[in-house]
């Protein structure tokens, strides 16, 4: 079995990544198991990957919601009783890696209906294989907000790192930006986490081999 | 007598015959939902009266069948819903909403489990009253609700040769072989044990049972009629009380005669001959010998108003030992019950983003559209959570990567939504944006505002039903009397205890306390648990009237 070879050998590597404070993973289910499952599958149908994925994605930008600044606060319910609550705080935005991190745009306008959200586009030199920042476009006062960086697979850190980079440039605090990911190699968690020591990432999971198919499945194109 | 009473009858248990009387004066929101279902045989389809006959016109016992209208139809549904209604009285309109006071009421008692209904079985000769009689006990009584199976729904299906006979008038009704006393025996247990039956319709003309059948429940009282009830001791023992109609043989033959003539067309002389050949031999030899089985014998029939008082009296008295009253001991039962919950209690991790969520949908400044968006947001959590509960199978699957993933698989495919209505419909939709093609059932549930106590309405439930994992939906649970009724009523479908997961957005403590002891297998999911319910069963400091926010149907104030 190939893959015990592998998980073996990676068993350090995911030790070292969980004492990163920093990153969160999803609360480990069975259910959450099996989307990330089907969505390895080889033989998962184009729909099927994109009902599941859409799921998965759901349930990662809530999780990542959950990662926000909030204050309590007390509101009156109808029944006239007093209920201890609390309130996020305004000033968020998302920000989407193109083009696969643009798939999770959906499952963020369906839990934040008017958020803003920037884009950026990173592209990979064909010769150098250096990837580069192509375009970027953000909300003005992207620099006072807290940043939910979109981008589904991560298995070398690359892209994500030129981003951040980007976000930077324009006054985004490194603690107010959190990456929303769904699938992330130990690797690329090590990278970005000690390059930027003050952001979070909020995966679904660690595995040092990252489902590369998919953008190219979940859009049904092929890439360049 | 049975058309008056079927005017207060939703058309459900009249199903759709055509010759049936219909009654003229119900709800429009039965009809459509009605029309449709029968002719889906995927579906459940639930009477919503609360008194079910089946459909099952009466043999001419012998004699000609010229026409269709020789039938005398057996085809009444009585409402029972308070003792003096008259048909307006089935639905009771406010501004806000139409309520129909014709639900089924609990048959349970607050521990959930059965209460062993009270079987009266009303026994006479052909034309005796005994038709006259159960309704007038079924009038008097004033229970809500009243299930009257009659032994005309088993006669045998006939062989050829048998028909034959038929056609000529010479085949026997009257006689005990006449009946299918096997499948009444079954059928009658099964009502009596509180079950659904699938109760054959019989039809007269091809001798044969139609391909539908009629649904029908153990209620609170159960009255069996027919000629020969007291024949099979199986059946006898079954009675908790049993009552012979005796009627002079003369009257009988007069009133026989003047069905047989003036209703159905025939000739004097057929019926005599038929009535002297084969029902007044009947009578004699099998019938008249039953009322030593009887602990009442009412002579006269229906106009006994003395009888009919006495064993209204009984039943009473025998129905309060029983003890029906619901939501108030529910709502007491466990209301100072401390001390850790039962694990089968599941509780979302109150994590800020859910708590945030709460803030909204309780703020009773939130306007609908943000309380709508933002319940859906807590209804998508919730009911991901749920599906983690169930069991999955290691499973390793091929990756595009060229290794392999040991990965999970759900071990079931069927799994099936059932929404108590109205607040529960609200989360259907999230269990399909998570479980493709997956059934949806649906059961109506109102509480009754006369007596405080939930009724079932209607009820839709995908056919094997017992081969599912049931999710079953409500926004709310409060005293958890609705959810109680909605899962003694999958249980009534066979569907195993451990394979239902209640799942909800807010219960009060002693609501999931009374449900978790009442069913140990069954999973509770919530994402809060609030700690009272007030005088009006509302939860605190809860969330308001969920489906009237949703919905926007909330009363003005003022």
């Amino acid at each position: 079995m190939g893959s015990t070879n592998m998980d073996m050998n990676c068993t350090k590597e995911l030790e070292v990544c969980k004492e990163y404070k920093r990153l969160k993973l999803l609360p480990a289910n069975d259910q959450i198991k099996e989307l990330q499952t089907i969505l390895r599958d080889k033989n998962t149908t184009r729909s099927d990957f994109k009902f599941y994925a859409d799921r998965l994605i759901r349930l990662v930008i809530e999780e990542s919601l959950n990662q926000l600044p909030f204050t309590e606060c007390n509101v009156i319910t109808p029944t006239g009783a007093t209920y201890k609550g609390l309130k996020y705080k305004s000033g968020n935005c998302g920000v989407s890696i193109v083009r696969s991190g643009e798939a999770m745009e959906q499952g963020l306008r369906d839990c934040c209906r008017s958020i803003r959200i920037g884009k950026i586009l990173v592209e990979s030199d064909a010769d150098t294989h250096e990837a580069k920042v192509v375009y970027a476009r953000f909300p003005e006062d992207i620099s006072r907000r807290n940043v939910l960086l979109m981008y589904p697979i991560m298995s070398t850190g690359n892209t994500v790192s030129k981003a951040i980079n980007v976000l930077k440039e324009h006054g985004v605090k490194e603690d107010s930006i959190i990456l929303s990911n769904l699938f992330c190699t130990p690797q690329a968690v090590q990278t970005i986490l000690q390059s930027y020591p003050r952001m979070k990432i909020l995966a679904s999971e660690v595995h040092p081999v990252a489902p590369n198919h998919f953008g190219q499945k979940y859009f049904a194109t092929t890439s360049f | 007598m049975a058309a008056k009473i079927a005017l207060l009858d939703p058309p459900s248990s009249a199903s759709s015959d055509s010759d049936v009387i219909e009654p003229q004066d119900y709800s429009e929101v039965f009809i459509d939902m009605e029309e449709q279902e029968e002719r889906s045989g995927d579906f459940y389809n639930t009477p919503a009266s609360p008194i079910t006959v089946p459909y099952c016109p009466r043999p001419p016992s012998t004699g000609s069948q010229k026409s269709p209208r020789a039938r005398r139809q057996r085809t009444t549904s009585l409402n029972q819903g308070t003792t003096t209604q008259t048909k307006t009285d089935v639905m009771i309109r406010t501004p806000q909403r139409t309520i129909y006071t014709a639900g089924r009421p609990p048959w349970y008692n607050s521990e959930g489990q059965k209460v062993e209904p009270f079987v009266i079985g009303i026994c006479g000769g052909s034309a005796s009253g005994k038709t006259t009689v159960a309704e007038k006990i079924i009038e008097s009584l004033g229970v809500p609700w009243v299930t009257l199976l009659s032994m005309d729904s088993f006669y045998k299906v006939l062989t050829e040769k048998q028909h034959e006979i038929a056609e000529k008038n010479e085949y026997d009704f009257d006689h005990p072989d006449a009946f299918d006393w096997e499948l009444l025996i079954q059928t009658l247990q099964r009502l009596k044990e509180g079950r659904k039956v699938e109760v054959p319709i019989y039809n007269f003309l091809s001798h044969s049972r139609e391909n539908r059948t009629k649904t029908m429940y153990g209620a609170n009282v159960i009255i069996f009629e027919g000629i020969l009830t007291f024949h099979n001791p199986k059946v006898v023992e079954m009675l908790d009380m049993k009552i012979f109609v005796d009627t002079d043989a003369d009257v009988r033959l007069a009133r026989r005669l003047r069905r047989d003539i003036s209703q159905r067309g025939r000739d004097l002389e057929g019926v005599l001959k038929q009535y002297t050949s084969m029902v007044q031999p009947s009578f004699n030899h099998y019938i008249a010998p039953l009322m030593s089985h009887a602990d009442i014998i009412v002579p006269r029939g229906g106009e006994n108003e003395v009888a009919i008082q006495l064993i209204v009296q009984h039943v009473h008295t025998q129905l309060q030992l029983r003890g029906f009253k619901l939501r108030e001991e529910l709502a007491h039962a466990h209301a100072m019950n401390s001390g850790p919950r039962p694990p089968t209690v599941k509780l979302l991790p109150m994590t800020p983003q859910i708590k945030g969520l709460h803030t909204f949908i309780r703020n009773k400044d939130t306007p609908r559209d943000e309380f709508i968006f933002y319940s859906k947001r807590l209804i998508r959590l919730v009911i991901e959570y749920t599906l983690s509960l169930m069991t999955f199978n290691d499973k390793i699957v091929e990756t595009p990567q060229g290794v392999s993933y040991s990965g999970k698989r759900m071990s079931t495919n069927n799994i099936c939504g059932v929404s108590i209505l109205r607040a529960g419909e609200t989360m259907e939709q999230a269990v399909c944006d998570v479980c493709k093609d997956i059934r949806i059932g649906k059961i109506l549930i109102q509480t009754n505002l006369q007596t405080g106590e939930p009724e079932l309405y209607y009820l839709r439930l995908p056919k094997d039903i017992k081969d599912y994992q049931v999710i079953l939906m409500d926004a709310t649970v409060a005293t958890g009397a609705a959810a109680m009724m909605a899962i003694r009523v999958l249980l009534d479908h066979d569907v195993a205890e451990s394979n239902i997961l209640l799942v909800s957005l807010l219960m009060a403590e002693s609501g999931v306390r009374s449900i978790a002891y009442a069913f140990p297998k069954i999973q509770i999911v919530t994402t809060a648990i609030d700690p009272e319910i007030n005088d009006r069963f509302y939860v605190l400091p809860g969330i308001g009237n969920f489906g009237d926010r949703y919905f926007g149907t909330e009363p003005t104030e003022e």
